[in-house]
């Protein structure tokens, strides 16, 4: 047998054909516009995690000994059902807290959003998108009215002269991503922001475009002195400013005090360096006659307590060239997970419903209840953000739900996370295979996976794609559908929940009819005809958004002034180092799936921390010794991997181990008082060598 | 009641100080009222160099508007102060009482008395550098004038003095002191900044001031020096440093020196409900004349009278020089080399043929200071260590060159086949190294499809096509494959020779 299918990790979503034969699975790339026929390690090595030797194939319910002990289902859900009742008899609706994924497919994000809102009644649901998508999205939302990822087609990218990437490493997290960058690299105007010599900021040598090896935490004064460079050129696209947007002046004067030489001396980017990235872009810019060009922003810019802020920089560079809504160029956000933008579209952000509909407003609320057969009133209103959320278990929060998430690993400030949910009275955890998290839990759903499933994915470019099945589930793993509906009804609730993905998505999209991301003329049936479908999708789809108007009721988009603050957690002089957070190719977010992968475990065996040569010595410390991070909220420690393509002040940590290499233990849990993002990207460390002699080849 | 606040003088300082204010007062303690002289909206007095260099925009020196809850007004100079009333006379008749007085009255630019200048007959085209008119003016003489003489050669009379030469103008600098920026800079490497100066066409000329200018017709044609010299010219810019702008306070009878006397509280001795702060201050560390002092006391004021917070008491970073010019970059902070301690460890790079001189001053591992001059990437690096105190390197010597390393895993990938160790990864997407190639060669894989379909090398992004090509190329040749049969020459024994010969290629790399 045969399936045509996409891949179960990143937005790229890269297109791949599943052959079946007497139940073993083989996977090959397929042609598609994103990866164009290429596929990663962990694409091509996908397939072993269906067959984890750990995987979980039956409910575990922890027993009097404190152990783990399979149960049937009846068992696992009654009791379920219990604890959930007496916990909101005893504390309210709100007692009980959901916490979802960005990888759950369209179909399960909505049921989840719909299971929390009119099942449960509880306000309190976000997921773990929020360490994500949401400084994008809520810069997004503010300049453009909208927010898909890519509001264009990711082969528009390939038409540019000049592409800024801010704080994204492609090369490591969608390799297949690399063959659009191609052609901004002939005309030598790839232009790479990141403290380290990236596997992408290598792309930019040999005249193929210009590496900006800035201070952590500074992407923000960067971009605003980059701005700065354009208005003192007269580099503006004046016309497209006035008929388009809103708020240019007040950006335009926001960006005096940023002149180059002080944005070199705090950013470390030389102002012959600043002064190429403004020109590049600029001559590739439209109104003067270039290619195009693209602003396109990572986490390395979002995750920081002035995400949004940094994006809205990002924006405004992007408007101030004129480059939105118009062909080959544009502003966009390279989106993390898998599904990472259809999971924050159908409701399990703390303020949203489906279709982006805002929980606060009584139309979208009248809407989605009149789809969900409840009154809108019954509907409870806006929730808290992720951060805010885990804060709160133990005391408000008294049992969570936790659905294709790791947060003990995931999360900022990890090991105050692992506290807050020991002191829950009841922790649920749907998983396929054994995690950190399901450690704690009490009780284990085991839930199926990527190939054997139905439903739908929203890519980075806002593209709905099919997953489908190829083979059945193991042992009694069934759908995080089923388990939603099974629970409903021994919950007593008369809240009819669909459990096939078709019927699913055709009320999603029912929700969705009217909202800001509009699904109402896509169904199964007509994404198996094969056409590219992006959202709004209301019948027609959307390829390319903005070409006459942005989202805002009056087409214009909105410029904000920002201002540069620095980081939450400042170097002093007992953390004299800064610590950024980062992904390498061969694993995946918490690695939950990737660890179980003996090829992928062969290329990235284990966490390490990169450290200049410089630092290195001054510290004693000698490749493969043991390095302990510590920051004022907790330490971790990895061996150490030696290489001049980091800055002497700052060292890094990949973020996908637990253990004692959990980096996210160190990590800052401030937020962004826009989007609720925490600051995973930079924070204060004093660095020594561990006692202890790890050993790691380094590589 | 609200207390009233009024700013006098809505430079960048008196600007910085309101939105300060404004954004910490979130209880609306204050009514906040700026005046300002000039028509204009405040600008950022820092770039006019840079236009005069036309390398900005006018434009991009406009500054945020204030809060909608400062009123304003510009164009509108404060007269006088009756400090028992509490209110401040405005040249437009009104006045304007206050709880709280801030003096942001800034500077003016300091013009030294000269023969020829200042009387009737004194000609057209000497010029100052303050303000935005100051730059249209010398802006629009440069049109038609050949040749500009700068008087003072600080960082202002530099900036210019390159900004004339861009917009064609042969330019003479003419400093009294026997180098360029004697009080930051050791005769050497200002002798390396005339050597600079000079490549982009402006002279130098030290130990001389003007001593008359000579007019014609009411037009400049000629400076005299000091030293006799006579230099024909039809523009001057006297860039002699700054004066405070006291007349306000000495009026009201404060306590004034060479600035507004104010205590470390930035408030008057003799009157604590005036404040004064940016260039007519003189605060106990003296007067800057530079707008990052001026910005930090700006906060320190909106802090102390919104009673917020202090932040940790660090000692203030000493300020120092940024030279803004095309073709010259000077940075100088802290300690110079001829300051230095007799325990200190100074570190210099000389390389006045390259225009070039780094220098750095440690005491006890921490950077004291440094001077980086025609080192653009060292100077921005060496900013950041200085002002954040990073860890430095345990030889001194590495801060004097650029620090990011070239990527490694480019190099690997350029090296010839030959060279490539067999652990190096060859395709990052997959993993793949140059032993896993190896091995596909040996199980009988001869060209980059067949390398691909069996280590999924090439199959990611596709940017080590070029690589593996090369690889195969390279195995074809040192294996001797049969180009007719596409099948490699090997002894009956297979990979046991196949192994010795690999042997042998990873013997190539050793170093000889």
């Amino acid at each position: 047998m045969s399936v045509e299918t996409h891949c179960p990790y990143c937005a790229l979503q890269c297109a791949m054909r599943l052959e079946v034969e007497d139940g073993a699975v083989t996977v090959a790339p397929r042609d598609f516009p994103t990866n164009r026929g290429g596929l990663c390690q962990k694409g091509w090595t996908s397939a072993a995690v269906l067959t984890a030797p750990d995987r979980i194939t039956t409910p575990m319910v922890r027993g009097d000994d404190g152990e783990l002990t399979p149960a049937t289902w009846q068992d696992a859900l009654g009791l379920v059902a219990d604890r959930l009742t007496g916990i909101r008899d005893a504390h309210g609706a709100d007692a009980v807290g959901v916490f979802g994924g960005g990888g759950l497919t369209n179909e399960k994000a909505y049921q989840l959003g719909k299971f929390a809102r009119a099942v449960l009644g509880t306000r309190h649901i976000d997921y773990n998108g929020r360490f994500c998508m949401s400084s994008a999205a809520a810069a997004g939302n503010r300049a453009f009215g909208i927010d898909r990822g890519l509001p264009f087609p990711v082969e528009d990218i390939d038409r540019a002269g000049a592409v800024l990437l801010v704080g994204s490493n492609v090369a490591d997290t969608m390799p297949p991503f690399v063959q659009h960058l191609a052609g901004a690299r002939e005309h030598g105007g790839l232009i790479v922001v990141d403290p380290r010599v990236s596997a992408t900021a290598a792309l930019t040598t040999e005249g193929a475009g210009l590496h900006l090896q800035a201070l952590p935490g500074t992407d923000l004064p960067l971009l605003l002195g980059i701005l700065h460079l354009v208005v003192a050129e007269g580099w503006s696209d004046e016309r497209y400013l006035a008929r388009r947007t809103t708020g240019w002046e007040e950006v335009r004067r926001s960006v005096a005090a940023w002149w180059p030489a002080r944005v070199a001396a705090t950013t470390g980017v030389p102002e012959s360096r600043l002064r190429e990235a403004a020109r590049l872009l600029a001559d590739a810019a439209p109104h003067r006659g270039g290619a195009g060009a693209m602003v396109l922003t990572g986490r390395g810019a979002e995750q920081h307590a002035d995400g949004t802020d940094t994006v809205t920089a990002a924006i405004n560079l992007a408007l101030a060239l004129g480059l939105p809504g118009r062909p080959g160029s544009g502003y966009g956000c390279l989106t993390g997970q898998g599904n990472g933008q259809g999971g924050r579209e159908h409701g399990q952000k703390a303020d949203q419903l489906p279709g982006y509909r805002s929980i606060e407003d009584p139309a979208d609320r009248a809407h989605v209840a009149g789809v969900w057969g409840v009154e809108p009133d019954s509907l409870p209103g806006k929730g808290v953000p992720a951060v805010e959320l885990l804060g709160k278990l133990g005391t408000e929060v008294r049992a969570l739900l936790v659905h294709g998430s790791n947060p003990v690993v995931s999360a900022p400030d990890a090991t105050a996370v692992r506290r807050r949910l020991a002191a829950l009275d009841l922790l649920v955890v749907c998983d396929l295979v054994p995690s950190e998290t399901t450690e704690l839990a009490d009780v284990v759903l085991p839930v199926t996976q990527w190939a054997e499933e139905e439903g739908t994915m929203t890519s980075l470019e806002g593209r709905v794609l099919r997953r489908r099945t190829a083979l059945a589930p193991p042992g009694e793993v069934r759908s995080e559908l089923d388990v939603l509906a099974d629970l409903a009804a021994l919950l007593g609730s008369s809240v009819p929940m669909e459990r096939e993905p078709a019927a699913v998505f055709d009320e999603l999209a029912r929700a969705s009819a009217g909202g800001r991301a509009d699904y109402s003329g896509l169904s199964h049936a007509s994404l198996d005809e094969g056409t590219p479908m992006f959202w709004p999708a209301a019948p027609d789809s959307t390829p390319r958004l903005f070409a006459a108007a942005f989202a805002h009721p009056d087409g214009l988009a909105r410029m904000v002034p920002v201002a540069a603050g620095g980081p939450d957690d400042d170097l002093r002089a007992d953390a004299p180092v800064y610590l950024v957070t980062g992904r390498v190719l061969a694993q995946y977010q918490s690695g939950a799936q990737t660890r179980r992968v003996p090829a992928l475990n062969r290329t990235a065996p284990d966490s390490f921390v990169e450290l200049h040569p410089q630092l290195a010595l001054r510290l004693g410390i000698e490749p493969g010794d043991g390095v302990r991070v510590t920051s004022s909220r907790g330490a971790a420690s990895a061996p150490a991997r030696i290489t001049s393509t980091i800055r002497p002040d700052t060292v890094f940590m990949p973020f996908h181990w637990g253990g004692d290499a959990l980096a996210n233990a160190v990590t800052n849990d401030a937020t962004d008082p826009v989007s609720g993002m925490p600051e995973f990207k930079v924070c204060a460390v004093s660095v020594t060598r561990a006692e202890e002699k790890l050993m790691e080849a380094t590589g | 009641m609200r207390e009233q606040v009024v700013v006098v003088g809505a430079g960048m300082v008196g600007h910085r100080f309101v939105e300060e204010l404004v954004s910490r007062d979130r209880e609306h303690r204050f009514d906040v009222h700026l005046v300002g002289a000039e028509e204009y909206e405040p600008y950022n007095r820092i770039l006019l160099t840079e236009v005069l260099a036309r390398r900005s925009d006018v434009a991009a020196l406009t500054l945020p508007r204030p809060p909608e809850r400062v009123s304003v007004q510009r164009g509108v100079s404060a007269t006088s102060v009756d400090r028992d009333q509490r209110l401040v006379e405005l040249d437009d008749g009104t006045a304007l009482q206050y709880d709280h007085l801030v003096l942001a009255t800034g500077a003016s630019a300091f013009v030294p008395p000269i023969e020829g200048l200042g009387g009737e007959e004194s000609p057209h085209h000497v010029h100052v550098l303050r303000t935005i008119d100051d730059c249209r003016d010398l802006v629009a003489r440069t049109v038609n004038a050949r040749h500009a003489v700068v008087l003072g050669g600080g960082v202002l009379g530099l900036e210019a003095a390159c900004g004339l030469a861009r917009r064609g103008l042969a330019v003479t600098v003419v400093h009294l002191d026997a180098h360029l920026m004697a009080d930051q800079l050791d005769p050497a490497v200002a002798g390396t900044l005339a050597r600079s100066l000079d490549d982009l066409g402006v002279r130098v000329h030290t130990s001389t001031s003007v001593a008359e200018v000579v007019g014609a017709y009411g037009e400049l044609v000629a400076v005299r020096l000091t030293d006799g010299t006579v230099i024909s010219t039809d523009l001057m810019l006297v860039s002699c440093g700054i004066r405070p702008e006291t007349g306000l306070a000495a009026a009201a009878g404060l306590p004034t020196g060479r600035g507004v006397t104010v205590g470390a509280d930035l408030a008057s001795p003799a009157d604590p409900a005036v404040r004064a702060i940016g260039d007519c201050a003189e605060t106990p560390e003296g007067c800057s004349g530079l707008v990052a002092p001026g910005w930090e006391q700006a906060a320190r004021l909106a802090r102390l009278m919104t009673a917020a917070p202090a932040p940790l008491l660090e000692e203030p970073l000493p300020e120092g020089i940024r030279l803004k010019a095309a073709g010259v970059d000077l940075v100088a902070r802290g300690v110079r080399g001829s300051g230095a301690g007799p325990d200190d460890r100074v570190v210099a790079l000389s390389d006045p043929q390259a225009r070039r001189h780094v220098e750095v001053v440690l005491r006890r591992g921490r950077l004291l200071g440094f001077t980086a001059l025609g080192a653009p990437e060292v100077s921005a690096s060496l900013s950041v260590a200085f002002e954040r105190r990073t860890p430095l390197p345990v030889d001194p010597a590495a801060l004097l060159v650029p620090q990011a390393g070239a990527p490694d895993a480019r190099s690997t990938m350029e090296a010839s086949p030959t060279l490539i160790p067999a652990d190096a990864t060859i395709c990052r997407c997959n993993g793949v190294t140059k032993s896993d190639l190896m091995g596909a060669w040996d199980d009988g894989c001869h060209s980059v499809e067949e390398m691909a379909s069996a280590t999924r090398a090439t199959t990611g992004c596709g940017g080590c096509t070029e690589s593996v090509c090369g690889l195969v190329d390279w195995l074809t040749s040192s294996d001797g494959v049969d180009e007719n049969s596409a099948q490699p020459v090997r002894n009956t024994t297979g990979h046991t020779v196949a192994g010795a010969k690999h042997q042998a290629r990873s013997d190539e790399m050793l170093p000889s």
